[in-house]
């Protein structure tokens, strides 16, 4: 009898925690996205003109297999969307100039991005994986060589305009990414 | 030291402004062929369901005659790529769906127009992804009678935007418009967008009118372009109008409604005088018969069935077109019978059970026997009577006789005949005074052999016309006079096409 009271008690609270993180997913994947967006509208607003910089172009090589469409977990994903977050972050306030940005904009950018990656530690990421795997490294990789870019130009209007370009293109697979929330 | 300080300030003023017009001359901008600038205001959009660049230029006043087009990626620092489609046209647009097909990336297109061979300027910029603009579908709105149906036209291939399907990045949406009010519809649909896609727009207030605007929505490509929009006024029934109208015309063209305005005469009525409907006739009423009188010779049969005889002194039966053999009897009005004499004529009695019936295997064509009274020989012809000579009779004609040769020569006695009649087959006849207004009704049946006797008929009031059927008499055309005998004027063995005094000889008729 308690044994049956108490097995009924634990499938509703399974069944309540499954409904709430789904519920919590389906939240944060709309907040991932709004955040995206906003995010977007603000790396648009860098002063150069791409097509006056055409001389600085790069290729940082992003790593194909975040690139390529593939099934992912969603802990994966989440993982590769606060890796990204988290590198442009760093390298927005270590290297924005003001010849380039606007401040008040900057301090929008960094805050959306940080609250982001705030809510992905609190739902999916609560645990992080101990090993960091190859996905991870080859995206450190990839911003390392942005900001080692960024550096040698001295920051120039053209090659923010470069990276500017360079991270816009990205956003777009952090919304693939957050469509394997609800998996 | 006055003079000094003077000069130096002068100094200084003419070396400020020379910076200044300096900086100002090189800032200024100047249009090379060779550099490309801003020159053209870009724009992408998915129109008809194709990725389409256009280019403006900004300065109306440079008229190229054609175009090139080459673009480049932000991505790798590669060269120009030509466009063969789009290389020297004089559209300012390129249909780039299967040229630029990865969406995150930064397309840098170079627009260079030429007059000629001579290149008036070029035009670089940057195109990215999300500025991607997508353009309405086409749609059609139609009002019915509970609701609008609002029909949106897909392609017949699913479309796709950057080798993606369009229905992974964009929804279709269908607002309502009512004076201030927008409604908002996102219909489900099932897979891509292909083929015509209806939707239904229910809970309408009747007599309003509704504006409705179709368009797709993303997230991705940030610019939305809505439809204009498209009103109707909602009016519930104006279907079964429009229907009615369109059977009408329909109806018209195929030749079932004809609106003519050429009315026939009869149908005129400018010169309509009203006029009474004359009354119909009592059913009493005895119609007129015309009796002739026939003075003419009458071979009169002596019962010799030789055939011979037969062939000599008989004419031959006149057979109708319709292969009958037609007999007649003349009769004679009680009023202007002669006292010396009757005209009246008949055609001898025959056998007409046997011959008569051989008679239809003569003629050509198959047809039902004639009939042939047994009082009654053949008569090769007949007249209509005229209108002037008859008169109503109401009784067998005392004068009727048969077989009599001689015209001054009656027959009979008292008034009364006796005849055999082949009822195998009957012919009647219903003669009027007007030969226009003659009705001919010809009956042909196959009754049996029978022997009517005239007398009884005789001493009927009201007239009648029976027509044996079978084993049963029936009676029609109740109005005839049932003594009314007529024979033309070909009784004797005379040809039928002699004296005939009526130029139209027509088929023979018995009437009892």
């Amino acid at each position: 009898m308690a044994s049956r009271c108490i097995l009924q008690i634990a499938l509703l609270l399974s069944f309540t925690t499954s409904l709430s993180l789904s519920y919590d997913l389906l939240q944060l994947q709309q907040q991932q996205r709004s955040s995206n967006s906003a995010c977007l509208k603000l790396l648009r607003q860098v002063k150069g003109k791409p097509e006056h910089c055409q001389q600085d172009r790069m290729d940082f090589k992003f790593p194909e297999e975040i690139k390529q469409p593939r099934p992912f977990q969603k802990e994966m994903a989440a993982l590769v969307i606060q890796e990204m977050l988290q590198n442009i972050f760093v390298i927005i306030r270590k290297e924005f100039s003001t010849t380039v940005w606007n401040k008040t904009i900057v301090d929008d950018l960094l805050d959306k991005l940080h609250q982001q990656m705030d809510r992905l530690k609190s739902t999916i990421l609560q645990e992080r994986p101990e090993d960091t795997n190859m996905t991870t490294l080859r995206l450190k990789s990839y911003y390392w060589r942005i900001s080692r870019y960024l550096t040698a130009r001295e920051n120039s209007i053209c090659a923010w305009t470069v990276v500017q370009a360079e991270l816009i293109s990205k956003f777009p697979i952090i919304n693939s990414l957050t469509d394997y929330f609800q998996d | 030291m006055m003079l000094s300080s003077h000069r130096a300030w002068a100094i200084r003023l003419l070396t400020l402004c020379l910076v200044v017009y300096v900086s100002l001359a090189l800032d200024s901008p100047r249009i090379s062929p060779d550099d490309p600038g801003e020159h053209c205001n870009f724009k992408v959009t998915f129109r008809k369901y194709r990725l389409i660049l256009l280019w403006e230029l900004k300065n109306h006043s440079i008229v190229p005659t054609h175009y090139a087009f080459e673009y480049t990626i932000m991505s790798k620092p590669e060269g120009m790529k030509i466009v063969k489609n789009c290389t020297n046209i004089t559209s300012s647009f390129c249909d780039l769906t299967d040229v630029w097909q990865d969406m995150h990336e930064m397309y840098i297109p170079l627009v260079k127009a030429y007059r000629g061979t001579a290149l008036l300027v070029q035009c670089a910029g940057s195109i990215m992804t999300t500025n991607l603009a997508i353009e309405p579908p086409d749609f059609e709105v139609v009002g019915s009678a509970d609701h609008i149906s609002v029909t949106v036209s897909f392609p017949s291939l699913a479309p796709m935007v950057y080798k993606e399907d369009l229905r992974d990045h964009a929804s279709l949406v269908i607002e309502e418009h009512l004076e201030n009010n927008v409604k908002r519809h996102e219909p489900p649909i099932n897979g891509s967008f292909i083929g015509n896609f209806s939707y239904v727009l229910n809970d309408l207030i009747p007599n309003t009118n509704y504006c409705v605007s179709v368009y797709f929505e993303s997230i991705r490509f940030t610019p939305t372009v809505k439809a204009p929009l498209k009103c109707i006024l909602y009016q519930p029934g104006q279907e079964s109008v429009a229907v009615a109208i369109s059977i009408v015309y329909a109806l018209r063209q195929s030749g079932y409604v004809s609106l003519h305005t050429n009315f026939p005469k009869a149908l005129i009525f400018k010169n309509f005088v009203p006029w009474t409907v004359p009354d119909l006739p009592l059913l009493e009423d005895v119609n007129t018969v015309e009796v002739c009188y026939i003075n003419r010779k009458k071979k009169v049969w002596d019962y010799n069935y030789d055939d011979e005889s037969d062939s000599e002194n008989e004419a031959s039966p006149r057979t109708s077109e319709g292969g009958y053999t037609m007999h007649g009897l003349t009769s004679r009005l009680l009023s202007q019978i002669p006292t010396s004499s009757a005209t009246s004529q008949a055609s001898h009695p025959e056998d007409s059970a046997d011959e008569e019936s051989e008679e239809p295997e003569e003629e050509t064509q198959p047809q039902p026997q004639p009939w042939l009274p047994a009082a009654l020989g053949p008569s090769p012809g007949q007249r209509e009577c005229t209108s002037e000579s008859c008169e109503r009779t109401g009784g067998l004609p005392q004068d009727l006789s048969f077989g009599d040769n001689d015209s001054n020569s009656t027959e009979g006695s008292g008034g009364k005949i006796t005849f055999n009649v082949n009822l195998s087959s009957v012919f009647l006849r219903v003669l009027h005074d007007d030969p226009e207004d003659s009705e001919e009704a010809s009956l042909v049946l196959t009754p049996p052999e029978e022997t009517v006797n005239l007398e009884e008929s005789s001493q009927e009031t009201e007239s009648s016309l029976l027509v044996a059927g079978g084993e049963k008499l029936q009676v029609l055309f109740p109005s005839l006079p049932p003594k009314c005998l007529w024979t033309g004027d070909d009784l004797s063995d005379e040809s039928d096409t002699g004296s005939s005094d009526v130029d139209d000889v027509r088929d023979g008729y018995i009437m009892r």
